[in-house]
């Protein structure tokens, strides 16, 4: 859809070590000479320049002695550095947004802004005054980047103008400054495998996929009557009338009451709920004291609202063919809050964002570290109770999750656990229809959550990021079970910062709609799951598991314990270029597995031909045998893999129509590789 | 852990299922090996097993095995440990304990686990077992032989003819005209620790050799373990020099370096890489040892890679033991690995051989490499960093030539640092320093998982065999001392084992590729390797084997390619057939 500008590819970085201040005038002039140039940066339509710096100069990761010059810009959707150095990354085989520059960012990724003053940092935060001369910028990413500017070289004020500019826009105070409602690129919708679950038919298409009996779909929200973050379309026990329903529901925080996600073969059901309302909204019930409310015990629930509550479980456990007693699974107890996700994320992005002096003082007590982090305790917490409300299910046992508000923990846990059961939800498009259905539909307040838009009150918290976590976990301990690969999973939390796809935009599904029904500010709803918006087929072939083999009916029992997990470290570790392993690492097991596949294909066309009695000739598969890439690919720091374009790019190409084991065994092969 | 030896191997919480007909003499006798012999049968025995509970059963003992077999389950439940692996073996309780099990036997093992058996307390029952436990773990304490001169099973491939060094040498391009092959050693009479055959400057004299042996460490002299096939660049390993306090000078010793110097022509400079930290080797000087100082060496840089002695590898060990059997302490499991300093060894061994590796490679510099006596930390030093270089050292057979060459001929003292046979558990000379070496072979593959042709179960396999005294590879000290005791005649080779049945310790993954490998030697990085530390715990569940879809991916392409191949041979026999003349595909084509 757009094509990059041809950029001129310069082979290495420039020092500029130990430049005192009566060197800067020749650096300067030689500077000056590069903006001839005209360097600008690619606007996408609806996109504006709001600040721009120039002749700034960014480090390379962890060094503050490598860097490259060029001019810094912020605009409406993204932070961008563009420089005459820029590498080709296609010719390194380089994962390439289509959206964005090779040192760009989207503002909505951008998570903590420091000012840089000699060694020192300053955080600065939203809406604070910036001091009039800022020496240079380091700013961290929700994707752990780093990227560090200085402005030693820049005009007086530039810095300062762009710190501003920055600070202002980045962190946005009302949704419709967020790019999606600048963004003037016409679209056409061309996905159609993944169920969005904006319309019924998805819904019913999701209960008779499941054969779920007892069942049934209401429209009693259909104009969010009921509850605001819930959708348009519940499902809930067959017995119950729509009037009980909203009877029952405002009793439940954010007024959710029991609603069904999933059915197993057997019958039992996955349904999720809010916790009860501890405080009082009828003026005829007891009056209790706010300092009680505030612990909030089960002691605290009206008895109204129990009865209510017990009124709805018992049309749950009707909804089961035995009518077996349902099990209630509290998550707000036994899994940590939102904030306390928020705060071990934290920790763990501190861990990979080190400057190089932090790097090696970290390695002698990183597992210590990222133990008390408590990321990975989390993860295992989540993988733990999702295994076990899979155990209830197998058993035919319905399970209820019930957490806060229902749109949190719910989602994750209900996710994780239907990836356990139902191989359905393990091809890539029954992953991305479990996210429309479990989050998406069902309300997670990504907008709040992923720090879209900035406000005190709203809890940032990458709750999105602990579930892709869970679900690398499996994939690493079944590393054939799923048809994506870990770079899909690195790349959708890349994405869910996007701000110009509406998937990860909002905070339920009422926001959308009203939104998308706002004529006074226009927007196109466009979805995340159109990966051809921001990929190349290389790219997207990518995403797909050389290893998978479909399995619908397999349970998935894995080891949730800590000893069992492991640290992401593509998610992690990618921008950290001390780590990345030259010709080393998943990728090498990952790019040799295409290659035999691509093998094996074209004997099946020879031996096709052969047989047909047409003439063949023996066609010679490129070996990857000369395969050079990085143990981060096709993400990378560093800025010398150097590897064979060619070789490459005819390796990915035999990639690209892989699309699954089944679809392999019987495709009419398009991997020809070239005479 | 596929194609292992199930007999060996035998995880003690998963039910294996005994072959019948096993020519055993009695129905409760174990299956046996050629050469082995029932010793002791204990009837009624518990197995207080740490996982899935106790289990009534036999208890037998050989002359190279414990075997314990279950008798109260539906699938018969199996323990087999070589009584190699036992490094201790204790009574528990007395004639007067109470309470269920506590009377019987406990078994410490090399290997990471130990295991109880409950003894009925009537008629001294453990009594015979327990004698006969002590006699065949530890044989060469009661003057028995080791069981690897009992073992005679014959096997088709003869692994005691692996390393040939001339050939070996030749290899890598030695003779030529700054390196020669020298016999000086053949009767072990320069250096008894060294082997038979060196590599050595071509300038070097016989009495040179003799004056630097006078004056390194235990003889020990610099001589060559690898040589880059282009630069001409050298590994070489050697001990300390002896030094002492008084700072003594040897010219000859200052010369024969000079020569390792000038062998290379693209460099003029020398790393001497020290594997000590700086502290122990000053502190070696006091005991006549010491390193080489720049003033004396011109030309030569001196570098310290902080790898810690045997002791505190032996004490970091018995903490990840403690850590990882029997059960893990989930919560503080990442602060408990680190407080083992295990995976922090690792990183410095690694970090060393990688920048041996690095100097040789890029700089096309020599390096030197010792620590005091060289035959530890220098044979883990020189080892990792040929494995980085030399492609050849990453086939199975090559891996097999680097550990008769860098650790059993140039004399790793096996017998004290394993201890074959010997009761003396606490002896200070035992320390896991080959186990590390593997580890960190085990590092690599993870890092490059295509880049080798041999797969986790041959490291684990070499492990095993590493303490079970089946196979003579491992025994004794030194060549000298496996020559006097004719091992190669009187014992089997691992490696005839291994390479009997080769296919179930291929990598399906392996690339042959050229090139050095640059591992990342950061904790970031390294990983416990759980497949061998915890592999007795069944709820530390290993990665699913990818191989087994690999592996089902290239029986699939075999297959493919051999119909393609019939196909035409069948076309091309009916094209003859139906044509007498030659068709026009084959006529011959203008060029």
């Amino acid at each position: 859809m757009f094509k990059p500008q041809e950029k001129r590819v310069s082979m290495s970085f420039r020092s500029y070590v130990g430049l005192n201040d009566n060197e800067t005038k020749d650096v300067d002039i030689g500077v000056e000479e590069n903006f001839n140039e005209q360097l600008n940066t690619r606007l996408l339509p609806g996109e504006a320049v709001v600040a721009e710096a120039q002749n700034v100069l960014m480090y390379a990761p962890l060094s503050e002695k490598q860097g490259k010059s060029g001019i810094l810009i912020v605009t409406n959707f993204k932070l961008s550095f563009v420089t005459t150095e820029e590498r080709h990354r296609e010719e390194h085989g380089l994962q390439e947004n289509l959206l964005l520059g090779e040192n760009d960012v989207c503002l909505s990724i951008v998570d903590e802004i420091h000012q840089m003053t000699g060694d020192k940092r300053r955080r600065l935060l939203p809406g604070s005054s910036v001091p009039p001369k800022v020496k240079g910028l380091y700013i961290v990413c929700k994707n752990m980047r780093v990227i560090q500017f200085s402005f030693k070289f820049s005009p007086v004020g530039h810095g300062k103008t762009l710190t501003n500019a920055l600070l202002h826009h980045a962190f946005p105070r009302k949704h419709h400054l967020l790019f999606a409602y600048d963004f003037r690129e016409p679209y056409y919708n061309c996905q159609r495998t993944v169920s969005m679950f904006h319309e019924t038919s998805d819904w019913s298409k999701e209960l008779s996929r499941t054969r779920a009996v007892g069942w049934k779909i209401s429209t009693v929200n259909q104009d969010f009557n009921l509850s605001t973050s819930l959708p348009r379309w519940l499902v809930v026990p067959a017995a119950l009338v729509d009037c009980q329903l909203m009877e029952a529901a405002r009793h439940f925080r954010s007024s959710r009451p029991p609603v069904w996600c999933w059915s197993s073969s057997q019958g039992a059901a996955l349904v999720r709920m809010a916790d009860l309302q501890p405080t009082i909204t009828d003026s005829r019930m007891l009056v209790i004291q706010p300092s009680v409310i505030r612990h909030s015990g089960l002691s605290n629930i009206v008895p109204e609202a129990r009865t209510q509550e017990n009124i709805m479980l018992e049309n749950v456990r009707k909804g089961h063919p035995q009518r077996t007693q349902p099990e209630l699974m509290e998550l707000t107890q036994d899994l940590p809050t939102p904030k306390d996700v928020y705060l071990s994320y934290c920790k763990l992005r501190d861990l990979c964002t080190p400057d190089v002096r932090q790097f090696w003082i970290q390695d002698n007590h990183f597992l210590s570290q990222v133990e008390n982090s408590k990321w990975l305790s989390t993860v295992s917490a989540c993988l733990m109770k999702a295994a076990k409300a899979a155990a209830f299910l197998q058993e035919n046992v319905t399970v209820v999750l019930q957490e806060a508000d229902g749109r949190d923990m719910s989602c994750l846990i209900s996710a994780l656990t239907q990836l356990l059961l139902d191989g359905h939800f393990r091809s890539l498009s029954g992953f991305q229809t479990l996210i429309q259905k479990e989050w998406v539909a069902m309300g997670h307040p990504f907008c709040s959550r992923l720090g879209h838009i900035s406000n005190t009150e709203i809890q940032q918290s990458p709750i999105l990021l602990l579930f892709l976590d869970c679900v690398w976990q499996i994939l690493r301990q079944f590393p054939s079970a799923f048809e994506f690969t870990e770079t899909y999973l690195t790349t959708l939390w890349d994405c869910a910062h996007m701000t110009l796809f509406d998937t990860f935009l909002f905070d339920c599904e009422r926001d959308r709609l009203n939104a998308s029904q706002d004529r006074s500010k226009p927007i196109t709803l466009r979805t995340m799951w159109d990966w051809g918006e921001q990929f190349v087929e290389k790219d997207i072939a990518l995403f797909r598991n050389p290893l998978y083999v479909p399995k619908k009916e397999t349970v998935i029992s894995v080891q949730s314990s800590l000893p069992n997990l492991a640290l992401w470290s593509q998610c992690y570790f990618r921008w950290i270029p001390l780590l990345e392993i030259k010709c080393g690492g998943a990728p090498q097991t990952d790019l040799g597995l295409r290659a035999l596949h691509a093998q094996i294909d074209n004997l099946r066309e020879q031996l096709a031909k052969v047989k047909s009695g047409e003439k063949s000739n023996r066609i010679t598969c490129p070996s990857i045998s000369k395969q050079r890439v990085t143990s981060f690919f096709p993400f990378s720091a560093s800025i010398d893999s150097a590897i064979s374009p060619a070789l490459l790019s005819s390796t990915l190409a035999l990639n690209s129509s892989f699309v699954s084991n089944e679809a392999l065994l019987d495709s009419q092969s398009l991997l020809n590789a070239p005479d | 852990m596929m194609g292992t030896d199930k007999k060996l191997r035998s995880n003690v919480s998963q039910p294996s299922i005994i072959e019948p007909g096993q020519p055993a003499s009695r129905p409760d006798d174990p299956p046996l090996l050629p050469g082995e012999k029932v010793m002791g049968v204990a009837r009624e025995v518990t197995y207080l097993c740490p996982y899935s509970g106790p289990a009534r059963g036999v208890l037998s003992v050989t002359n190279y095995k414990l075997h314990f077999r279950s008798m109260d389950r539906d699938t018969p439940y199996v323990v087999e440990v070589p009584l190699g692996v036992v490094s201790r073996v204790e009574k528990v309780g007395g004639q007067s304990s109470r309470g269920e099990n506590s009377y019987g036997i406990e078994l410490f093992c090399k290997d990471m686990r130990n295991l109880r058996f409950g003894h009925k307390q009537e008629n001294h029952s453990r009594r015979n077992v327990f004698e006969k436990l002590q006699q065949y773990a530890f044989p060469l304490s009661h003057k028995l032989p080791l069981f690897a001169f009992d073992y005679s099973e014959v096997f088709p491939e003869n692994g005691w003819n692996v390393l040939e060094p001339i050939a070996e040498f030749k290899r890598m391009g030695v003779p030529n005209d700054m390196w020669k092959i020298t016999k000086i050693n053949e009767h072990y009479e320069i250096c008894d620790s060294y082997p038979a055959v060196w590599a050595i400057p071509a300038a070097a004299t016989d009495d040179d050799v003799r004056a630097v042996a006078a004056f390194r460490s235990r003889a020990r002299i610099p001589v060559l373990s690898w040589i880059h096939p282009e630069s001409q660049a050298t590994i070489c390993r050697c001990s300390q020099p002896l030094v002492g306090v008084g700072g003594k000078r040897c010219r000859e010793d200052e010369r024969y370096i000079q020569l390792i110097m000038d062998a290379n022509a693209q460099s003029h400079k020398l790393y001497i890489m020290d594997a000590r930290p700086s502290a122990n080797a000053i502190a070696n000087k006091a005991k006549g040892g010491g390193y080489e100082s720049e003033d004396a060496y011109q030309n030569a840089e001196l570098v310290f890679l902080d790898i810690h002695n045997i002791h505190v590898m032996r004490e970091s060990l018995r903490k990840l033991k403690d850590l990882c059997f029997p059960n893990v302490e989930e919560a503080r499991w990442l602060s408990g690995i680190e407080a083992t300093y295990w995976l922090k060894h690792i990183k410095y061994i690694l970090a060393g051989a990688s920048r041996i590796a690095n100097r040789v490679e890029t700089h096309k510099t020599s390096v030197l490499v010792h620590c005091s006596d060289g035959w530890d930390r220098t044979a883990q030093l020189t080892a990792l960093a040929m494995l980085l270089l030399d492609p050849y050292y990453r086939t199975i057979k090559g891996f097999e030539v680097l550990i008769e060459k860098e650790w059993l001929s140039f004399g790793h003292k096996f017998q004290q640092r394993i201890g074959h046979g010997d009761d003396r558990h606490s002896d200070a000379d035992r320390s896991p320093v080959f186990l590390q070496f593997v580890d960190c072979v085990w590092q690599l593959t993870q890092m490059f998982p295509d880049a080798f042709q041999f797969n986790e179960t041959l490291l684990i396999t070499i492990l095993d065999h590493l303490y079970s005294c089946r196979f003579g590879t491992f025994l004794f000290n030194s060549d000298r001392e496996r020559v006097q005791d004719n091992v190669k005649q009187r014992t089997v080779s691992l490696w005839s084992y291994i390479n009997s049945s080769i296919d179930n310790y291929r990598n399906p993954l392996y690339l042959p590729r050229p090139g050095v490998l640059e591992p990342v030697a950061s904790v970031r990085l390294i990983s416990l390797w759980k497949g061998l530390y915890c592999r007795w715990n069944p709820g530390m569940r290993p990665q699913d084997p990818i191989y087994q879809r690999i592996r089902e991916l290239l029986v699939l392409k075999e297959q493919l390619e051999k119909q393609v191949d019939e196909c035409k041979q069948e076309q091309k026999a009916r094209v003859s057939r139906n044509m007498p003349t030659p068709p026009r595909l084959a006529s011959p084509v203008h060029s």
